[in-house]
């Protein structure tokens, strides 16, 4: 009979998740400009009015900024771990259980947590953030940003069969934070109209602060020098980085989306190529990959590694804790790396 | 014949290349090695237990030494060795056969790392780059290392030869003779665990017992001769880290994946056509 129970509400979740998923409803800021006139930001309730759940780091990062006070949050990838595998453990079900919301980054980097977010019982909204993007994928985006004639053969044959999937490192262009950030404020602002007003005003200041944000990074790009402007990556997470401020993604260590595939001896000499050909100047690695391989490529090809927060938000308290901190540590890390001298 | 060494020496010019294939074959020889007496006591699943054992070692490793690459190795060696002696006290105290003592220990340690990495949330490496291991990423140190601690285990195989094939082969003469039956083979399990830590870059924790096993059963089919079927074993396993680091430059395939499936190939030709034993031998004889 539990069984049967189970099995209802995890359909009857299912469908929610499924009816939810994409949050371009027509009700969109409207209802948060309803919301500002019922309700004042200086009537926070001492009790947070909504609990959320937001799957990795950074989406929280954006959960936490719109929602502020009137939310509880719960992040379910620590910090500074790898989102593409992470072992979830019975009390992050209990959250998601006790849940109003839970936000997904999608586009498969957290969809193995749909399973335990579809299974744990309770009526949360699940909302994917990356539904309203239009992703880039590796056959398009990949490695082809380099238009100078350089021919590089490696990025064209690697790995057909993962041709369609899409490339889940959104956030590396701030204009699809905010998106994220769009769709976090509608749904809080649906699911609790007494905070519509806190919503909006925080969102819109956080997306001035995006858009400040967008600028400096163009500035800072805009200090390499033309042909220094290639990227060299352990996987290629900088798709979207590369397309919005014109940097050539010339390869990665790892030619996949995920921190879990393995290169063959063809794609490391290719890449090993290409670094030497092109002058790479610094090949950037997260924090959470071991950096062996990379190490090895760098030391062959006299080129340097360079650490940024390529995945993950960094420690609480450290130089990367929130997106914004993020973003301005690993741009001035990369535009720092690639102007400078050889 | 120009084009064909080409073909050879294109992949030389990088220097990870030759770092690999010095790496692999060297993992080939010793594998074989300790692998020729893993086959004849038909503890085959030893080896995938001790590859998996070492995730506790691991783990601890991390946590302490925060990342650095000797506490990992260090780490990974000291759990290889107490399941090693764990499984040899159990299977000779409990009456228990070596299978299920391997079963047991090498569950309860594969469980005990998974804890303490379920444990530590605010990891920054994913450890299954360190269990999966990458031929292609082995450093100079790397090597030096696997080089080493192979031509040890080489040397304790040499010099106790006679002492190892008897306790292989009649465990009852042995202690007859007052061989140290017990320790010797203790040692062996020991021998083997350091081997496979020091191979684990190679191929990866998931296809480690190939290395182990897949080389030494084709010599066997080749020879009964135990120093012969070490040697042969050698041979086939360092050619077949040779030609797989070939096949995955050439086919773009995963280091690791194209050096097993060479072994296994190899092992196949050899299963249906090896002289005498072959599977086309008893056809025709039958």
């Amino acid at each position: 009979m539990r069984h049967i129970i189970a099995a209802f509400l995890a359909a009857a979740l299912g469908v929610t998740g499924a009816a939810c998923g994409s949050p371009s409803g027509p009700a969109g800021s409207p209802g948060a400009t309803v919301g500002t006139a019922q309700d004042g930001p200086a009537q926070a309730p001492a009790a947070p009015a909504l609990r959320v759940v937001a799957t990795t780091p950074l989406v929280g990062d954006v959960v936490r900024v719109v929602g502020g006070d009137r939310v509880e949050l719960t992040v379910l990838v620590p910090a500074g771990t790898d989102p593409h595998g992470f072992e979830p453990a019975p009390r992050d079900a209990a959250a998601i259980a006790a849940a109003d919301a839970v936000f997904m980054n999608g586009l498969g980097i957290d969809d193995y947590l749909v399973p335990l977010v579809t299974g744990s019982g309770g009526g949360a909204r699940v909302v994917v953030l990356s539904d309203g993007i239009t992703p880039i994928r590796l056959p398009e985006g990949g490695g082809h940003g380099e238009a100078e004639g350089t021919g590089d053969d490696h990025a064209d044959e690697a790995h057909p069969g993962e041709g369609a999937a899409p490339d889940p490192h959104v956030w590396w262009d701030p204009a699809n934070v905010i998106v994220w950030a769009d769709a976090v404020e509608q749904t809080l602002a649906e699911l609790d109209p007494a905070g519509a007003g806190t919503y909006a005003a925080s969102a819109g200041a956080y997306r001035d602060e995006l858009r400040t944000l967008d600028a400096w990074i163009e500035a800072q790009v805009a200090t390499v020098p033309m042909d220094r402007r290639v990227l060299v990556t352990d996987h290629q997470v900088m798709g979207y980085f590369a397309a919005r401020y014109g940097l050539a993604q010339v390869g990665a260590i790892v030619p996949g989306y995920s921190t879990l595939a393995e290169p063959s001896a063809g794609e490391v000499a290719a890449l090993e190529d290409a670094v030497r050909r092109l002058g790479v100047p610094a090949i950037f690695v997260g924090q959470t990959v071991g950096p062996g391989l990379a190490q090895r490529v760098a030391d062959d090809t006299g080129t340097r590694l360079v650490f940024v927060h390529a995945e993950s938000l960094g420690a609480p308290g450290g130089p990367a804790a929130t997106y914004v901190d993020m973003m301005r540590f690993n741009v001035a890390a990369i535009a720092g790396a690639l102007a400078a001298a050889p | 014949m120009a084009e064909l060494i080409e073909l050879v020496a294109a992949p030389l010019r990088y220097p990870f290349v030759v770092r690999a294939l010095v790496t692999a074959s060297i993992v080939g020889v010793v594998c074989a090695t300790v692998g020729s007496f893993v086959v004849l006591r038909g503890t085959a699943f030893l080896g995938d237990a001790l590859s998996h054992a070492i995730l506790p070692g691991v783990a601890v490793g991390y946590v302490l030494g925060g990342g650095a690459r000797g506490p990992l190795v260090l780490g990974a060696l000291a759990a290889a060795i107490v399941a090693a002696l764990g499984i040899g006290a159990i299977s000779r105290r409990g009456g228990l056969k070596e299978d299920t003592a391997i079963g047991i220990v090498f569950a309860g340690m594969f469980a005990l790392g998974i804890a303490v990495i379920s444990s530590q949330r605010g990891y920054a490496v994913d450890l299954s780059h360190i269990l999966f291991g990458n031929v292609l990423g082995v450093s100079r140190g790397d090597l030096a290392l696997t080089a080493a601690a192979g031509a040890g285990i080489v040397a304790v195989v040499v010099l106790l030869y006679k002492e190892l094939v008897l306790v292989t082969f009649d465990p009852v003469q042995a202690a007859t003779l007052r061989l140290p039956v017990a320790r010797l083979q203790t040692l062996l399990l020991v021998l083997t665990a350091i081997a496979i830590v020091v191979s684990l870059q190679t191929v990866g924790v998931g296809l480690m017992v190939a290395m182990l096993v897949t080389p030494a059963a084709t010599a066997f089919l080749l020879t009964r001769r135990l120093a012969a079927m070490i040697a042969l074993g050698a041979a086939v396993g360092a050619l077949s880290a040779v030609a797989g680091i070939y096949v995955s430059y050439y086919a773009d395939v995963a280091s690791g994946a194209a050096i097993v499936l060479v072994c296994t190939a190899v092992f196949g030709v050899v299963f249906v056509a090896a002289p005498g034993r072959g599977w086309l031998w008893r056809k025709r004889g039958g």
